[in-house]
């Protein structure tokens, strides 16, 4: 199978390289174990402090609803963080006060939600709040015992039944001008969050849950279909499992499900993420990069690796895949000529382009553009 | 009565105190336990979790080999549900002298420890898990002891029987008048409350900080720290304790524990002033990956999930400061005819196999003393837990179907289990997935066993111990904490500390998957809880 483009890993840096590339004309392929950071995505995009049109377009176009607004959003253990670019979901304040009566709802048995944490937050900005527990005969029903209370899993039902939410928060609505709710809706469908928000006679707040992230995953949905319209082939639940390099070109590379079939392309870019989705793997001896054994840039010396306090910068998550101004890497100090690396395989090598979704979407921009030149 | 009045009061939630309390409370003593911190926070939660049969001390110590093995046969019976009765192996690796399996045996017997040589071939039958090159191996009965679960039920019982039991509460001074001890002075670490208590006898059970609190008595211990670096890894590669048959060194113990099996240890001397914060060092951890892949080489490839030391409180039974004549074995010190100090004891050095006993020794010396003649109980008495057998007869009583989770909480609870059944289908709501923990298992360890903390928890539930090390269920325990303390700034400061101390035992061995799940935690807490 060719391509012009094949390209490693499904995740926000795979999936915007595959849609920008596509849309440039380019036939791509993406190859993706299905795992990515998408799925524990906090809804906002970090590190984006400007929202370049080029950047929107692609969400508008894909259905992802998002807006800019410098300032704060509500974390969800009742904490404050600077944020701008950021999906509908997540809202952004100018400041921390963003209401004077706050209304928590919770679920009854939902402990991945922490209503109590973000009250304390919230009463020291000076805010009243009031916490209530709903519940609903949906979340009771034998086939989501009191082990299954997980985010995606009461997302899956309130995909039905958020009409009786908004309803139930109605009645329970007495003096707030804020309704907080957990993350848990329009996993299916993006505009439900926004139809809460116009069902409630109040401002409507989402609060993040423990991952998965429903918004995440909804979002690393809508990519990828809007990818696989504009014509990308999305291999979901594979694995590159070996590259041929020939003269400092890459041929092809193998993967698990095709077997004998090679992807063959004239690009190939790497976006198969960092330690935790196994970009990078790491022994007590070295950090390498498994698929290409690239250069890499980091300390040998695994005492270097660690900062001993948990809170502190960890050296080794700066630690990447060594690359030139085009992002073009190397192979024992030899460039490879038609390979590309994006996202937070990268580590902290370039800091220019930010880190976490600035670092994948930028990376995979600037990419893009080398690439169709 | 006076409230601040007892009878004896106990220095120290070790596994020491925690019996000692226990056997004086049974004995119809008033007592008080006070901890610094919180139970088996010492060299108890720090060890392999090894009920010796003995066998290892055989050749060097028959008197400790003796003494664990009968301890080893009554703690099977009195603390069933602490115990996993694994049995042991003693191999021989080819570069091992062959030689020294004879005389092993021989002082095993001697001790009174069943030791059957048995052909290799059986044993790599018995423990598939073990070297296939050994050219020998003897059979004994070594168990594995969960040390918290353990400690917590002597603690539990105590109070069942009276017991007055205040973690978190340092002693800051004891009261003397003249050469008479009359009691404690502490100070409360969580109120900030200063309190003294009062008692004719206070028992020093303190373990390596033994030394300060006899210092606050105006008496000299000498302790001689030695630390034990272990690692814990992520399965249970081996079912029976694995030894090596060659005289007593670094790494040649592998036990498994419940869902985990541990190799250690390493032994170094450290100065007193270190024993609060031992780290494990890289030298130290490759030492033990080399010597735990030679009894078992599949641990090569199986994850390590945290790397931890303890200290051991050795001591010279006299008062040579060379400490030349330091013991292993139990050291149980009147300080009325050593120092002519009244009212002072202290018990220490011993092995937690040996605690019973030690409490045990401990406590008809404080009856003596009070003039009590009561004899001890606590070899035929069970510990709360362990009165009806094995956990799966224990879960079959209580449900007809018992699921993985209401398995794995009567394994840790033992009878105490039913208890915790409250009809409530919520209360059977999982908080920690890996160890398969309930909501209603962490509410009675918050209310029953005096758990205040996110790692108090762990120490009594398991909660945070397994594969993911707390990635989620410290949130989700940490709400549960706040519900029942009310107290939310509390426990976003305890958050953090959990986070810190996993850290502590995840950098030295901060590679595979290790790291993976290092990266994904700094991503999860920083970015998407905003800790």
């Amino acid at each position: 199978m060719r391509f012009d483009t094949v390209i490693v890993g499904g995740g926000l840096a795979g999936l915007i390289a595959g849609i920008s590339l596509q849309k440039a004309g380019k036939s791509t392929a993406i190859v993706s174990t299905g795992q990515n950071a998408l799925h524990f995505f906090s809804g906002c995009f970090e590190s984006i402090q400007e929202a370049p049109q080029q950047v929107l377009d692609i969400f508008n176009e894909a259905g992802i609803r998002v807006h800019y607004k410098p300032g704060v959003r509500l974390m969800p253990m009742g904490t404050f963080k600077e944020s701008a670019l950021s999906l509908d979901d997540v809202s952004l304040f100018p400041t921390p006060q963003f209401g004077k009566r706050v209304l928590i709802i919770n679920f009854m048995g939902y402990h991945d939600f922490f209503s109590s944490f973000l009250a304390e937050g919230l009463e020291k900005q000076g805010m009243e709040c009031r916490i209530r527990f709903l519940t609903l005969g949906e979340l009771t029903q034998p086939e989501l015992g009191p082990n299954e209370m997980r985010a995606v899993q009461i997302a899956r039902k309130m995909d039905d039944v958020w009409e009786k939410v908004v309803q139930e928060v109605r009645v329970l609505l007495k003096d707030e001008d804020t309704v907080i709710l957990p993350q848990v809706f329009g996993l299916k469908d993006a505009s439900v969050p926004t139809r809460i928000r116009q069902g409630i006679p109040a401002q409507v707040v989402f609060a993040g849950t423990l991952p998965p992230s429903v918004p995440g995953i909804r979002t690393q949905m809508q990519l990828k279909k809007r990818y696989e319209v504009l014509g990308g082939t999305y291999l979901m639940g594979d694995r590159v499992t070996g590259a041929h390099v020939y003269q400092d070109v890459v041929q092809n590379v193998v993967t698990k499900q095709l077997d004998r079939h090679y992807l063959e392309a004239d690009h190939f870019i790497l976006a198969s993420g960092s330690f935790f989705s196994k970009g990078l793997v790491s022994n007590p001896f070295k950090i390498y990069e498994p698929l290409f054994e690239l250069d890499m840039d980091y300390n040998q010396d695994r005492n270097t690796w660690y900062n001993p306090t948990f809170a502190n910068h960890q050296p080794y998550m700066g630690f990447g895949v060594k690359t030139d101004a085009n992002l073009q890497p190397s192979r024992k100090g030899v460039p490879v000529k038609n390979l590309y690396v994006i996202g937070s395989i990268l580590g902290e090598t370039h800091p220019e382009l930010g880190s976490g979704a600035g670092l994948a979407i930028r990376s995979a921009l600037k990419v893009t553009e080398l690439i169709t030149k | 009565m006076n409230p601040n009045e007892f009878d004896v009061i106990i220095i120290g939630g070790g596994i020491t105190g925690a019996g000692t309390q226990r056997d004086c409370a049974m004995r119809g003593l008033r007592t008080l336990l006070v901890d610094r911190s919180d139970i088996a926070t010492g060299a108890t939660g720090r060890n392999h979790g090894l009920l010796h049969s003995g066998a290892r001390y055989a050749v060097n110590d028959p008197e400790s080999a003796a003494e664990c093995i009968r301890e080893n046969m009554i703690l099977r019976r009195v603390a069933a549900h602490c115990i996993d009765e694994s049995d042991g192996l003693f191999v021989t690796l080819p570069e091992d002298d062959l030689d020294y399996q004879k005389s092993f045996v021989q002082a095993c017997r001697d001790a009174g420890i069943r030791a059957d040589i048995i052909d290799p071939d059986l044993a790599r039958r018995l423990e598939p898990a073990v070297n296939p090159d050994i050219i020998g191996a003897v059979r004994v009965p070594d168990c594995s002891v969960d040390p918290f679960r353990l400690c917590a039920a002597n603690m539990l019982d105590a109070k069942l029987h009276g017991g007055q039991v205040r973690l978190q509460t340092e002693v800051t001074g004891i009261i003397k008048e003249g050469n008479t001890v009359k009691g404690i002075r502490t100070h409360n670490r969580n109120t900030g409350e200063d309190l003294d208590f009062y008692a004719p006898i206070v028992v020093n059970a303190s373990g390596v900080w033994g030394q300060e609190i006899a210092q606050m008595a105006g008496v000299k211990v000498g302790m001689f720290p030695a630390k034990g670096s272990l690692l814990i890894f992520a399965h249970r590669v081996n079912n029976m304790v694995i030894n090596r048959c060659r005289k007593p060194s670094n790494a040649d113990i592998l036990v498994p524990g419940d869902t985990v099996c541990i190799v250690g240890t390493t032994s170094s001397r450290i100065p007193l002033e270190e024993c609060r914060n031992v780290a494990v060092t890289p030298d130290e951890v490759t030492l033990l990956i080399t010597e735990g892949i030679k009894l078992a080489p599949r641990l090569s490839s199986t994850r390590i999930l945290r790397a931890y030391a303890g200290v051991r409180p050795l001591v010279s039974a006299d008062d040579d400061p060379s400490g030349r004549n330091i013991s292993r074995g139990i050291v149980c010190l009147d300080h009325e005819t050593r120092d002519g100090i009244k009212g002072f004891i202290t018990i220490t050095g011993g092995k937690l196999t040996s605690y019973r006993l030690m409490a045990e020794m401990a406590t008809d010396m404080v009856c003596k003393k009070l003039g009590i003649d009561k004899a001890c109980e606590t070899a035929i008495t069970p510990l709360p837990g362990s009165e009806e057998g094995s956990y799966e007869e224990v879960a079959k009583k209580i449900w007809e179907n018992p699921t993985v989770a209401q398995k794995a909480a009567a394994a840790r609870m033992g009878s105490r289990v039913a208890r915790i059944r409250s009809g409530d289908r919520r209360d059977e709501a999982l908080i920690c997935e890996c160890e398969q923990v309930s909501m209603g298992e962490i509410n009675a360890a918050i209310d029953r066993l005096e758990a205040s903390t996110l790692t108090d928890l762990r120490r009594r539930t398991r909660v945070g111990m397994g594969t993911c090390q707390g990635e989620f269920c410290a949130c989700r325990a940490a709400g549960l904490l706040a519900k029942a303390h009310g107290c939310i700034e509390k426990e976003r400061a305890d958050i953090d500390f959990f986070l810190q101390e996993r850290w502590k035992g995840n950098f030295p061995i901060g590679w595979g998957d290790t790291l993976r799940e290092a990266e994904y935690t700094q991503w999860v807490y920083k970015h998407v809880l905003g800790i």
